[in-house]
């Protein structure tokens, strides 16, 4: 199994343990990757179409030459490229033109042939759950673990549900808890925003966000939360202590990224998968996890 | 069939405390809910307040939670409810002040909002015909917008609403779009001042949830998208905003990825300090953790100079 690997920005720049975390899983699953190394920042949902669609026909375009499925390891990535990518299959007139207006001069074309999928979707659909559950060194059991997908995970059915046999693909994670030998502790927020895209604009109603998706996982019971979107861990993670400090009491929940929460049912121990790193304290997620050694 | 309805009630006035009317009544197998709630104001309890008109899914005035999902409460049919449990419950939808019972107060929910972007054409001066001729194709999209009927549904599924009501909401933001994108509207400029205030436009997570919650099919999350396209190309005014997207596409333009740390100082703007301080508890747990971007020294992709080309020629063809 080979895959167009498109790390993303953030898992090279504010979460670099993502990065570390993703290629140890994929290494020990035998799945190759084959970095992207030259191709651009997708837009995140904040550069405008007009730009974004030509410079990610172009990475598109990178992953068609290597001729394998683009791989991403952040929802958002896998949204916006997803999206594009649907706009240049649906649209052979509209893709002829972003080719010759913006990609001939690199002699690069794209044909729209190829699939984005995240790693989540390549885990379930490409290598198996069977197969993922049989790498299983570590059953986490007893580890009481809350899902949280990010926005592009769940939304808009036209690039995450096309049809009705991925429709599994927004229970994903709790299947995945499942299978990693941890406990679900579900919650109504697992599939809302986090709201990262508004840190800016709004700081207070994106904390709010925060603080009431963290509580309410905390609430019922968590141990941690996993995700598989590295801009919802920014927020879930890195403004956690401000959020619990806007609404007055403690969060203390530590989030996972989804290659981290994979990694530890490996075998990996918490320090090959940077969890040290996170801003919240993942100590006692440790603790339970040395325990199950 | 023999079906209980446990419908909502709250008598109108602030600090009236709500409740919880059961109802045992006998509808027949296509029923609808709304068959349900006009069975017990007519014949069981005449006191019970709701919203209906036309009936049949066209009007968008009967808007409910049935068994906790928002629904047009005329073509919910009461069977698809009750597979497990022979019970109805009925809530007025979500993010909205309730008048009483199942009636919400639609003026501070979303007129009010829509009054906030000015919702009339500003043509230039009428053609001597008095007609003025647009070309179909491109009021397509547009038409599609004007489809709405303000059934309140992608206001109810829309995420930031329960955070902060002040929020303008998609309904009125896809009204927006509605004036935006009219080829005879002279006043697009004018017009996202409005929309572009404090709570508006740029308050909007564009999680998609607008979107699925949207009866029409008129996908208010990618409107409002194509709203903040046309803003980007126009100028951005909102200040903030402004200084966050014009940083993030000139991070891309020099180096091909994001440089985090300089959108993160360039967003608050490097002459506020009272920002810039906001940033710092965050910034400097992350160094401790090594993990803070250092800001403008981050790595390029060695396709930069590709992308910078590619962006500039976008800029100049949709200038």
């Amino acid at each position: 199994m080979k895959y167009a690997f498109y790390p993303g920005c953030v898992s090279r720049g504010g979460c670099p343990e993502l990065y570390t975390a993703a290629t140890k899983v994929a290494g020990r699953l035998g799945i190759r990757l084959d970095e992207l190394k030259d191709v651009a920042c997708n837009g995140a949902g904040v550069l405008p179409k007009y730009i974004s669609d030509p410079i990610n026909a172009r990475t598109l375009a990178k992953a068609e030459c290597l001729g394998e499925t683009l791989m991403t390891i952040c929802s958002t990535c896998t949204g916006v490229l997803g999206a594009a990518n649907m706009r240049f299959k649906a649209d052979p007139e509209y893709r002829d033109q972003i080719n010759r207006d913006y990609l001939a001069e690199e002699g690069l074309e794209y044909k729209g042939t190829i699939e984005v999928k995240h790693l989540l979707w390549v885990l379930f659909e490409d290598y198996g759950v069977d197969k993922l559950k049989a790498e299983v060194r570590r059953p986490l059991r007893g580890l009481k673990v809350s899902p949280f997908y990010g926005c592009f995970m769940r939304r808009p059915p036209e690039v995450v549900t096309p049809t009705k046999e991925y429709a599994a693909r927004k229970s994903y994670l709790e299947n995945l808890i499942d299978a990693m030998g941890a406990e679900l502790t579900d919650f109504s927020g697992k599939g809302k925003c986090c709201g990262f895209p508004i840190l800016t604009a709004n700081p207070e109603n994106s904390l709010a966000m925060t603080a009431k998706h963290t509580g309410e996982a905390k609430q019922k019971g968590a141990d941690c939360m996993v995700t598989p979107c590295p801009l919802c861990h920014l927020n879930l993670d890195g403004q956690q202590a401000g959020a619990a400090k806007a609404q007055g009491s403690a969060i203390d929940l530590p989030i996972l990224h989804l290659p981290q929460f994979v990694g530890l049912a490996l075998g990996f121990s918490p320090a090959e998968l940077e969890l040290k790193r996170h801003l919240v304290s993942t100590k006692e997620v440790e603790n339970q996890v040395s325990m199950l050694a | 069939m023999e079906v209980t309805f446990k419908v909502y009630r709250k008598e109108p006035g602030e600090g009236t405390k709500p409740g919880r009317s059961d109802y045992k009544l006998e509808v027949g197998n296509d029923a609808t809910v709304l068959d349900g709630l006009l069975k017990i104001r007519d014949e069981i309890d005449g006191s019970l307040a709701f919203r209906a008109s036309c009936l049949r899914g066209y009007c968008g005035e009967c808007t409910i939670r049935a068994n906790g999902k928002s629904c047009f409460a005329c073509t919910t049919r009461v069977s698809s409810l009750t597979q497990k449990t022979p019970e109805v419950t009925v809530d007025p939808i979500r993010n909205m002040p309730v008048v009483k019972d199942l009636v919400s107060d639609w003026e501070t929910f979303l007129w009010n909002k829509i009054d906030r972007i000015q919702p009339w054409l500003e043509p230039a001066a009428t053609p001597a015909n008095g007609e003025s001729i647009v070309p179909d194709s491109v009021m397509a999209d547009v038409r599609r917008a004007m489809s709405c009927y303000y059934c309140g549904l992608c206001d109810e599924g829309c995420t930031v609403l329960p955070i902060d009501f002040g929020f303008i909401g998609p309904a009125a933001l896809t009204k927006a779009y509605r004036f935006v994108f009219d080829p005879r509207d002279t006043k697009t400029k004018e017009r996202f001042k409005y929309v572009e205030d404090a709570k508006g436009l740029w308050d909007c997570v564009h999680c998609f949830e607008a979107s699925e919650h949207c009866p029409r099919g008129i996908a208010p999350t990618e409107r409002i998208m194509e709203l903040r396209d046309k803003a980007f190309q126009l100028g951005i005014q909102n200040p903030r905003a402004a200084r966050h997207h014009y940083s993030f596409v000139d991070s891309i333009k020099k180096s091909g990825v994001l440089d985090e740390g300089k959108l993160a100082l360039e967003s608050e703007g490097l002459t506020n300090v009272k920002g810039l301080m906001h940033l710092l508890p965050t910034a400097a747990r992350a160094l401790r953790r090594g993990k803070a971007p250092i800001p403008y020294l981050h790595p390029k992709s060695p396709g930069a100079p590709q992308v910078r080309r590619i962006i500039e020629k976008a800029e100049e063809k949709n200038r």
